[in-house]
């Protein structure tokens, strides 16, 4: 039963992460149209940055306020310059777009930070506590709280607030909302701000608990996709739920032999398996209804 | 009387400066041979290497090192006058890639052998080109069981494999370990190769090893110390790039089980910057195989490697100019090639006689290397078989045993280096 209890509390604070970066994917995705891609490389360069500048010297909170800053504008420079000139086109190109940046980034990433050994402590990785036997940091606890809370808050901001009320009107009807005189661009570039934000703190954490490489970083935006996927690219409560079951599902994999080297296949299955789920009642004849 | 004197005095000429070239020969450091001549300037000797630069890791160290050593040489005088063109691909990690490189190197430019290569990918793509076109590869950064199964190349690194057996045997020999978990890379050529050989070393010993492989993109290494605390083992084995060592030792200090194993590694571990990244936790509590001997070495290849590297690897890239065991397998790979080139007659240098005479290399001594190394007539080439343990301690490494031999599987065992088999 314990280990039971060890690698579910270990899925849960990966899989929070997977959440958190799902969220704001799909808080990006339904004010502004566009999968951002490149929402891990954006994470990896505030990790990367907020380790850095941590070895130069710097006031750690600064360092990782600076890290999750630089996320921000690396996303809201996007959502100015290059988004709006996509506009027009359908999603998979906007989507295309932001792969882009991925290797860009990435490329800058490898190029300023080589494939050396490094590693990202936080305080709170020090502090440990003993929860029903199991040994805790405070990071991991950290990570499912700022999950929790960063989902009650973007969702509440969504449902309470007037910009929330202006994105989700961009998100049902774009050119609709435009002509009634939403400042479509202002709305979108606050959008891709919080998301960048929400990258760079996500970025942080996987840095602390996963590894500092610009690579491994990149590429766990998967996981955050396929959360996303299953909360339908609408939900975050659901988007929320899909994050943390994949991490447990990830992590509870290891206790079955014949499955544990295909646990990070998890994402994927569960995705592909969302899909199906998603659109049970469709039928496709010559062409979808959309 | 006069006259006489003035002519012996001139007959004294040449003898003096014979003494005065040798005194200047004594003087100048010999960092790459034989120096003094000026800048090679005949036909160019083509040599190659291809590298695994652009990915997830940079191999690219031991190519930068030979690239510093040739440069040595072509500024002093060359091989006989004819300087060492040396052309760098890098496979990017990439199979396609990499069989392009190769058979650019091999085919299209008809390079003499290659030396310094370091990859992943390149010579399990390659091997069986480099058999055909007959060329040799002096490798210095071999990873997977292709490059040690192929009849045409020989590294002066040890691989995975001599490295984790080396640290096993040392820690049953040490530490009394009975039950041993390796974690490391479930690719089957790399962690799985190496893991399955040291657990068939312990079965044969009369004790038990537990292979914990898990996929490079698995995000969580908690599952993976879990995993191995599950075998119940009293020794745990990190066969794992430094990134994921440090990550797997991470999560065991996040579960506080430094003192409840024994923790060894493989050489990726032994890397100047692991012992500040992994903080006073783990000090005194990991021992490390290395590959070559220790990278602040006192012996004259030592210290000459440092000097090479500092004078002529100045200017490349600097993730390429790390200071790291691939950079003195690197060294070690150029100084073979380059002592064996001079051997030959400048003229006849072509690729047949470079095979013939690399094929040749017995028994090389350097200080860099534990034990001598022979390249080996077989079709497996396990050269380097002999390192050293350390530990990580006061933010470096300290001393736990010299140079020792490591007991490789039979099938890898050379007749000519008087292993048996």
């Amino acid at each position: 039963m314990n280990s039971y209890l060890i690698f579910l509390l270990a899925g849960l604070a990966i899989g929070s992460i997977y959440a958190l970066s799902g969220v704001g994917l799909v808080m990006l995705y339904r004010a502004t149209g566009v999968l951002n891609l490149a929402y891990g490389a954006i994470g990896a360069a505030a990790a990367l940055i907020s380790w850095q500048l941590d070895q130069w010297g710097g006031f750690t909170p600064l360092c990782w306020l600076a890290g999750i800053a630089v996320a921000g504008l690396i996303s809201l420079g996007y959502g100015l310059l290059i988004s709006p000139r996509l506009e027009h086109r359908e999603p998979v190109i906007k989507a295309m777009a932001t792969l882009g940046v991925l290797l860009i980034l990435l490329g800058l990433l490898y190029s300023l930070w080589p494939a050396n050994p490094r590693r990202l402590n936080l305080p709170s990785d020090a502090i440990a506590f003993n929860m029903m036997g199991v040994r805790l940091t405070l990071t991991r606890l950290l990570a499912f709280i700022t999950t929790l809370l960063l989902t009650a808050a973007i969702t509440l901001f969504l449902a309470r607030t007037r910009i929330g009320l202006l994105m989700r009107a961009l998100a049902s009807h774009r050119q609709l909302s435009a002509i009634v005189g939403i400042r479509v661009i202002r709305i979108e570039v606050l959008a891709w701000s919080i998301s960048g934000v929400m990258a760079g703190i996500s970025g942080i954490l996987l840095g602390a608990l996963v590894r500092l490489d610009a690579g491994a970083l990149t590429f766990l935006v998967i996981p955050a996709l396929a959360a996303a996927i299953i909360g339908g690219l609408q939900s975050l409560a659901l988007t929320l739920a899909a994050g943390l079951l994949i991490g447990v599902v990830e992590s509870l994999c290891t206790l079955l032999p014949t499955l544990s080297s295909y646990r990070s296949a998890t994402p994927f299955i569960l995705a592909v398996l969302a899909i199906f789920w998603l659109q049970r009642n469709n039928r496709l004849l010559f062409a979808s209804h959309q | 009387m006069k006259t006489n004197r003035s002519k012996t005095w001139l007959h004294s000429l040449p003898l003096l400066g014979l003494l005065y070239g040798c005194q200047v020969l004594a003087a100048e450091p010999t960092l790459c041979g034989p120096t003094g001549a000026a800048p090679a300037s005949g036909t160019p000797i083509l040599v190659g290497a291809i590298v695994g630069k652009t990915g997830p890791d940079d191999f690219s160290s031991a190519a930068a090192a030979a690239r510093a050593y040739f440069k040595c040489v072509n500024a002093n005088g060359g091989i006989g006058g004819r300087p060492i063109e040396y052309v760098i691909e890098d496979d990017k990690w990439n199979p396609e890639t990499a069989a392009q490189a190769a058979s650019k190197l091999v085919k299209d430019r008809k390079v003499v052998a290659l030396v310094g290569s370091g990859s992943f990918i390149e010579m399990s793509v390659n091997a069986k080109l480099y058999e055909e076109e007959k060329v040799i590869s002096m490798a210095s950064a071999c990873a997977v069981r292709e490059c040690f199964e192929a009849r045409n190349i020989a590294t002066t690194n040890q691989g995975p494999l001599p490295s984790n057996l080396g640290a096993v045997q040392w820690s049953v020999r040490k530490q009394g370990s009975k039950r041993v978990a390796c974690i490391g890379l479930n690719i089957p050529s790399n962690g799985v190769w190496s893991c399955d050989a040291v657990n068939d070393w312990l079965k044969q010993q009369g004790l038990e090893g537990v292979s914990v492989v898990f996929d490079p993109a698995a995000a969580d290494f908690t599952g993976v110390i879990l995993e191995a605390m599950a075998a119940n083992p009293d020794t745990i084995l990190l066969n794992l790039p430094a990134g994921a060592g440090l990550g797997v030792l991470k999560a065991a200090q996040e579960q506080d089980l430094r003192d409840q194993y024994k923790w060894i590694a493989a050489t990726p571990l032994y890397d100047s910057k692991i012992p500040a990244a992994l903080g006073d936790y783990w000090d005194g509590h990991l021992a490390v195989q290395i590959e070559l001997t220790r990278l602040d070495g006192q012996g004259p290849d030592a210290k000459r490697w440092r000097a090479l590297m500092a004078k002529y690897g100045v200017g490349d890239s600097r993730a390429s100019n790390r200071i790291d065991t691939f950079s003195q397998a690197g060294f070690v790979s150029a100084n073979i090639f380059v002592e064996t080139l001079r051997k030959l007659d400048p003229n006849q240098i072509d690729r047949a006689s470079v095979s013939e005479a690399l094929r040749g290399v017995k028994d090389y001594h350097t200080d860099l290397l534990c034990a001598p190394w022979t390249f080996g007539t077989g079709n497996k080439h396990m050269a380097n078989h002999a390192g050293m343990m350390v530990q990580v301690k006061d933010l470096g490494y300290g001393d736990l045993e010299g140079c020792f031999e490591v007991e490789i599987p039979a099938i890898y065992r050379q007749v000519e280096s008087g292993q048996g088999a």
